[in-house]
């Protein structure tokens, strides 16, 4: 998808790290993240697609952290609300594959995402050509510090939703999945049953 | 979303051709196996299924003859997923649970080539991942002929699950002695039938056919359907082709039957071997034969009137006289009286020998069916069978052989096959080397005569002679032995057995053999109307209007 398309203003963060294989995100909002195993995207010539893996809200400054002060957050909005802007919340993404001229590849890029690069959801077809196959779950499970299941079960949700609920869809994506867990059985109907619920 | 399981299940109507799984292991010996298409259901493949292996350069025609349940990790199949779970179930199908398939290729093609009236084995197997394909019509036709195609052909029934007619070849048919097996009430005389109408249709042998049950003959009884009726015997569907020649005229006559001819044997054309056929059935000792032979030694031809013409007290003399044992001559003595009570044995014949009429018969090319009416008694069937089939293989021996002098094809015997039921009887172990059948079985068609052994218990004729056997027509069979026995001089045995083991009790049959390029389950074709008129059976009707036509083109309207 070329950029002229995407609605630049309606951009979810902006990276501030990024590698060959994850890349960080500060969000345009406080709290304002996408959903943990949601499909991610930057805008560039070459789009780059990631997967969230993690969010964390903190200090905008490294030495101080956030003190308790026994309110809600309506109270402290009212009563201290300078303290949100000394916050931020970001998010990492594990990328599972870059865009070309033939449609999203689930290869990882030839250059890591560029940094202050804005990043947007993923749409429902981007979603779909993301996970065909079973490739994407691959990446989740090969990658590093990853929470691999809670990720596989998220994602393999969100790429259900993204086809309606469709019963053939997810016995296909459970047959890869049980190939690249080497028939760990355990794993295998643990996943499935949380995926299904 | 039920729908949608059962299409994943293995769909429950699935087409009826395409892919249904590709080869993963195997090797020469012992079979090729084959995993089995997710998509299909394992219930849809049924053990003796046809299916061609679509290698790379060879198509393979196989046999299915096993069927496995198989996980790739032993814990699946501690704790299976449980009943409501059909998403784990449907996830685990095909991928850590799977069916594989053996199949047995039976039969190698090169891809496009035709078949070539010699069989050949198999030589080499599919390379991995070859596609298993069910097979078509045309492979079918390909493999085994039509109807259409020659007159060697005949239609015996149809492959599991298929329409197309699986064919005999009937020349290499009668080139050697056949059998046809299976337990009591799976259909052995129907395909008996089957395989005689084969014969008298395409004029390939002349049938000579000791009918111990009279089923042949004239109508016989149908079991199972509505009650039970009767089907047309050889006579109403061959009309002047079939002559029937019947043991007890008086029970024919009672059937409504009216025989071409009385068979009546006289003392004088019971030779020694003819009772040593008998050993089993009248519990002789070793020693009778000889005390047999040395009455003929005396009396020759007249050796058994001799004999059955004493009375009691004066076997003992007799034996003393000849130099035979006493009590042996006794015990001979007294069996053989049981023969005097044959209404068919007569002191002297009063008419013409049986034999020549029947010889007579068969030059003409007339097939027969010997009835035995009410002497259904094993004694008589062997005694007749015996005399009978012995003294015609004599005059077979010396026709060929004239034949053999001369050269001349005017002197050609008619090739003959004689059937005989209850084959065990005749071709035990024990007799068999003895017996005239034994003979025939094992000098094959040297002398134009050729057995079409009809049995139920295989395991009790003698391995030698089932190994000799050419085509087996083979219905269902329980017992091991049995089975072993039919399987008994073909290769590669083990995965017809189960085969054998699973056929329908009725109207399946498994063919193997000399008149098959390879062997083949099949559904035997229905033997009704449709079966009658491709015989060329007219009704009373289509003889009127045949008729009718007839004499419309000679002597115009």
């Amino acid at each position: 998808m070329s950029l002229a398309q995407i609605d630049l203003e309606e951009f979810i963060g902006e990276i501030i790290e990024s590698s060959t294989s994850q890349f960080m995100s500060e969000c345009r909002e406080l709290n304002g993240a996408p959903p943990f195993g949601s499909f991610i995207k930057t805008a560039g010539a070459l789009p780059v697609y990631g997967l969230v893996f993690n969010v964390c809200t903190h200090s905008i400054e490294p030495n101080r952290r956030a003190t308790a002060y026994g309110l809600t957050e309506q109270e402290l909005r009212e009563e201290q609300p300078q303290i949100f802007e000394l916050l931020k919340t970001e998010f990492e993404a594990v990328i599972i594959g870059h865009g070309d001229d033939r449609g999203p590849q689930q290869v990882l890029p030839p250059q890591p995402p560029g940094i202050h690069s804005f990043v947007f959801p993923c749409s429902e077809s981007e979603i779909k050509a993301l996970t065909s196959s079973g490739d994407f779950l691959r990446s989740i499970l090969c990658g590093n510090r990853l929470p691999a299941d809670d990720l596989l079960i998220a994602s393999v949700r969100n790429a259900w939703a993204a086809r309606a609920f469709d019963m053939p869809y997810l016995v296909s994506i459970g047959k890869d999945l049980c190939r690249l867990i080497r028939d760990d059985y355990d794993r295998l109907s643990s996943i499935m049953r949380r995926i299904s619920n | 979303m039920n729908d949608l399981w059962s299409n994943l299940n293995g769909s429950p109507s699935p087409q009826k051709s395409g892919e249904i799984g590709v080869v993963t292991r195997g090797s020469l010996t012992e079979g090729v196996e084959m995993k089995l298409n997710p998509e299909r259901s394992v219930e849809d493949v049924k053990a003796g299924k046809f299916v061609v292996i679509d290698g790379y350069k060879n198509q393979f025609f196989s046999m299915i003859t096993d069927l496995t349940l198989d996980a790739t990790n032993p814990e699946i199949l501690l704790y299976p997923p449980h009943d409501g779970d059909q998403l784990l179930h449907s996830v685990l199908n095909g991928s850590s649970t799977y069916v594989t398939v053996a199949l047995r290729p039976m039969l190698m093609l090169e891809q496009g080539e035709e078949i070539v009236d010699e069989s050949r084995p198999v030589k080499t197997i599919p390379s991995h991942f070859s596609k298993v394909l069910e097979a078509e019509e045309e492979d079918v036709s390909r493999v085994f002929g039509s109807e259409e195609k020659d007159d060697r052909f005949f239609n015996m029934g149809t492959p599991l699950d298929m329409d197309t007619p699986v064919c005999i070849n009937l020349n290499r048919f009668v080139e050697r002695s056949n059998g046809i097996f299976g337990k009591t009430g799976t259909g052995k005389s129907f395909l008996t039938r089957l395989a005689l109408c084969g014969l008298i249709k395409n004029k390939k042998a002349v049938n000579l056919i000791f009918d111990m049950h009279n089923e042949y003959g004239f109508r016989a009884m149908k079991e199972g359907g509505n009650g039970s009726s009767f089907v047309k015997g050889l006579k109403q569907l061959f009309g002047n082709q079939v002559a029937l020649f019947s043991l007890d005229p008086e029970s024919s006559r009672e059937r409504g039957i009216q025989p071409d001819h009385e068979v009546y044997i006289s003392y004088d054309q019971v030779a020694v071997e003819d009772v040593i056929a008998l050993q089993d059935e009248l519990q002789l000792n070793p020693t009778a034969s000889e005390s047999a032979y040395l009455i003929y030694a005396q009396y020759k031809n007249r050796w058994l009137r001799q004999l059955l013409s004493l009375d009691g007290p004066d076997v003992e003399q007799f034996a003393e006289d000849i130099g035979a044992n006493k009590s042996s001559l006794s015990a001979i003595h007294r069996k053989l009286k049981r023969i005097e009570n044959f209404p068919f044995m007569v002191n002297k014949l009063e008419g013409s020998d049986a034999v020549d009429t029947m010889m007579d018969y068969i030059e003409r090319g007339i097939h027969i069916v010997l009835e035995f009416g009410r002497q259904t008694s094993m004694l008589a069937y062997l005694l007749v069978a015996n005399i009978l089939a012995r003294r015609i293989h004599e005059q077979y021996v010396s026709k060929s052989e004239k034949f053999y002098a001369t050269q001349n094809p005017e002197d050609q015997p008619k090739h003959l096959v004689i059937t005989i039921e209850e084959a065990h009887k005749f071709l035990n172990p024990a007799t068999a080397k003895q017996t005239i059948f034994g003979t025939i079985a094992r000098e094959m068609r040297k002398y134009y005569v050729s057995l079409l052994v009809v049995d139920q218990r295989p395991s009790g004729i003698d391995e030698e002679i089932l190994s000799q056997l050419g085509t087996k027509i083979t219905a269902l069979l329980n017992d091991e032995k049995d089975i072993a026995g039919v399987l008994t001089g073909v290769a590669n045995a083990s995965g017809l057995r189960s085969v054998l083991a699973s056929l329908d009790s009725k109207q399946q049959a498994l063919v193997f053999g000399h008149a098959v390029p390879m062997p083949v389950v099949i559904k035997t074709r229905d033997y009704d109307e449709a079966f009658y008129k491709a015989m060329g059976y007219l009704s009373e009707e289509e003889k009127m209007e045949k008729a009718e036509e007839a004499s419309a083109a000679v002597f115009g309207d």
